[in-house]
């Protein structure tokens, strides 16, 4: 009898963990998916959504499937704030990957850190989200930094016949914060460089016409430019029509992912090939490892498109940080992969990544290129395109 | 920033300053044309249509659909940039006549919501239709190049729109004085009651003044094509300038509105130079003291 009532006491007290671990993990993803930022936001999302997918095929993790649910941010730190607090106190989310601008990214982080919740930014580049002073146990960022992208910059620049440098950026973190990196870098690698401009539009600035003609008045003789996604086209069309990129022959960098393909494609043969750009991915990248191109075969299959966009891999890359810590820690709770996150490296598309202890940063750097055209495709592509590992510029 | 040059040492030149105020007029013109739209619409019917950046968009669109359709040749952008005002223009219509008409002399909160819901629902359905990518379209043939004057580079596309800006506002100009519709118009914009008392149709009347606006807007998308990208998010952009514009030189003056966008282009151009960080301010801050002085904006009226 007493063995009968220990098994019934058992089994009750079974029953309530067996039912725990078939709910789902639920992760929530605060990102842009209206205005000119959603063209990041969107693919972002759906590579997220491809390796959940793809998880959730194979069985999820520690027997769990894991739900993502995705909310627009709309670009703007207070609706991220907003919906991120919608995500954990209606949908009880259990951690957060998402953010895509250097104003969402730090607002976000704050909430993270208020509801002791992990949150993984796969896109903002701003040095402050994961500085000193702003860090704390939930907060970790597998984009590249404004710190690694100037330095980056500085180094391609260092290399080019000229002393002459102007730069153009928008008025925020993250423009700020990449020009000063690479003015700083360059300044220390090449003493000769004169920074003879700097000009600072504001955030979504459409007429550039004046801030060009200005630049051009001091005749500098190579642009850095960290003028992003959907609003390099429109700078660049303006710039071109002004023979900005003949005056000063082509010694242009885009930083902000000028060089993407979706960047690219879109401006067809308007764009100014010729000029260096950056991207999180590029779809020919040949040369890169098999893991990477049969994610590229995979992630073109999920977004049906043939040439697929780069800013996809960095959902799927955060994703597979926090599953694999979710695995390493043996649970879904946020105090304990935090601590699994620390120093966890990861066998990503874009190659092994590892998240430094001590600013929670992973070592992603991106690709760099000079754009050339090739009858093979119908827009300018970055040729030799190579990976900038940023693991010297780091500190 | 430890980098950043004095701007004292740099002693603005001719061709600079020539090259500066040419990039402003552009500016300029581009917002006469969306900002003319706005402000005939309110000075007619007395409604702020927050959705005339919504057109203004949906030409862009347009005209990139048109020109996917025809192809690349010699006319294909402007049949495209005519194609796609007309489109806006008979979807202005058929908005004015099915929703429009029934908030004439309803509260001024429900017309500002209700133009506000357009720009969500309309901006939405952009989304549906043309995704979230950027879109873009290249320069018409004839005027890729350009010209160097007094050592500047000015893009042919910048001088055409220059000269259009005046060419419409003079057209307007003549058809608002010289034509029965102009005369019309610019009574139904003092007296709507006795207008219609004394036997003009009204109604139609504001319906054709709103298909006129919304062209104008249209156009004012497709043209811009050649400048900037064609992207979701555009439209509040531009409503913002616009608004700027026909807050400056006085809502439903058309004169003004020319002035206005005159005055904003010119101040955003030269503003760089003393408040390079602060380019938008000055235009604000001009905003704000005209607002102080002439409430109603420098050509305007005082509203009764």
């Amino acid at each position: 009898m007493t063995r009968l009532l220990t098994l019934l006491v058992a089994a009750l007290l079974a029953l309530p963990a067996a039912a725990e671990a078939q709910k789902p993990i639920k992760v929530g993803m605060p990102i842009p998916l209206s205005g000119p930022a959603a063209l990041f936001g969107e693919p972002a999302s759906k590579g997220a959504q491809m390796y959940v997918d793809e998880l959730n095929a194979k069985g999820g993790v520690l027997g769990r499937k894991i739900e993502l649910i995705i909310r627009d941010s709309k670009a703007d730190a207070n609706e991220a704030v907003r919906v991120s607090r919608e995500l954990i106190l209606k949908e009880n989310v259990d951690f957060l990957v998402g953010t895509l601008t250097s104003a969402e990214g730090p607002a976000v982080s704050v909430v993270a850190k208020e509801n002791k919740i992990v949150f993984i930014a796969p896109i903002p580049k701003t040095d402050q989200l994961t500085a000193a002073d702003k860090l704390h146990p939930y907060v970790f960022r597998v984009a590249a930094t404004t710190t690694i992208e100037g330095r980056s910059a500085a180094e391609i620049v260092s290399k080019w016949p000229v002393t002459k440098v102007a730069t153009i950026a928008f008025d925020y973190a993250y423009g700020q914060d990449v020009t000063k990196a690479f003015v700083d870098y360059i300044k220390k690698i090449k003493p000769s460089v004169e920074i003879v401009d700097q000009q600072w539009p504001k955030l979504g600035e459409q007429d550039y016409n004046p801030f060009i003609n200005a630049m051009m008045a001091k005749k500098p003789e190579a642009i850095v430019s960290s003028i992003w996604g959907g609003f390099f086209v429109t700078f660049s069309k303006q710039a071109k029509a002004l023979g900005m990129f003949d005056a000063i022959k082509f010694n242009f960098i885009g930083l902000g992912e000028a060089g993407s393909p979706e960047t690219t494609k879109s401006m067809g043969a308007d764009y100014p090939v010729g000029i260096w750009g950056n991207s999180y991915d590029a779809f020919y990248w040949d040369e890169s490892s098999p893991a990477h191109r049969d994610y590229t075969a995979r992630i073109s299959k999920y977004l049906k498109d043939e040439y697929p966009s780069s800013w996809a891999i960095q959902g799927y890359i955060g994703m597979q940080f926090l599953a694999e810590a979710i695995k390493k820690a043996n649970s879904a709770d946020s105090e304990k992969v935090s601590k699994a996150l620390l120093g966890l490296t990861v066998d990503t598309p874009a190659g092994k990544l590892t998240i430094r202890e001590k600013d929670h940063q992973a070592n992603r750097g991106q690709l760099y290129g000079k754009t050339l055209k090739e009858a093979k495709y119908p827009f300018a592509i970055m040729k030799p395109v190579t990976y900038v590992d940023p693991t010297k510029f780091m500190d | 920033m430890t980098a950043r040059p004095s701007p004292h040492h740099f002693v603005p030149d001719l061709s600079f300053v020539f090259a500066q105020s040419l990039s402003g007029l552009t500016a300029a013109m581009f917002l006469f044309l969306i900002a003319s739209g706005l402000s005939l619409i309110f000075g007619v019917l007395r409604v702020l249509n927050f959705a005339h950046g919504t057109f203004y968009m949906l030409g862009a669109y347009a005209a990139y659909q048109i020109v996917q359709w025809l192809g690349t040749g010699p006319v294909s952008f402007w049949l495209s940039a005519l194609g796609a005002a007309l489109g806006v223009a008979l979807l202005g219509g058929i908005v004015e006549r099915l929703l429009f008409q029934r908030l004439y002399g309803k509260e001024e909160l429900y017309q500002l919501l209700f133009t506000y819901a357009l720009v969500l629902i309309l901006g939405d359905a952009a989304k549906l239709i043309w995704g979230t990518q950027q879109k873009s379209l290249s320069r018409p043939p004839g005027l890729s190049g350009a010209v160097t004057m007094l050592g500047a580079t000015i893009p042919y596309y910048n001088l055409f729109i220059i000269l259009l800006g005046p060419a419409i506002a003079l057209g307007f100009w003549f058809a608002l004085q010289r034509t029965r519709a102009g005369r019309l118009i610019r009574a139904a914009a003092l007296d709507r009651e006795t207008l219609g008392a004394l036997g003009v149709n009204v109604n139609a009347l504001y319906t054709g003044v709103f298909v006129l606006g919304s062209f104008l807007g249209g156009l004012g998308g497709a043209l811009i094509t050649p400048m900037r990208a064609i992207v979701p998010g555009m439209d509040t952009d531009v409503i913002v300038e616009a608004f700027v514009v026909v807050v400056i030189g006085g809502l439903g003056s058309f004169w003004g509105t020319f002035l206005g966008a005159l005055i904003y282009g010119q101040v955003l151009s030269f503003g760089i130079l003393f408040f390079p960080r602060f380019s938008i301010f000055s235009i604000f801050a001009l905003m704000a003291a005209v607002l102080i002085v002439r409430p109603w904006g420098l050509l305007g009226r005082p509203l009764r």
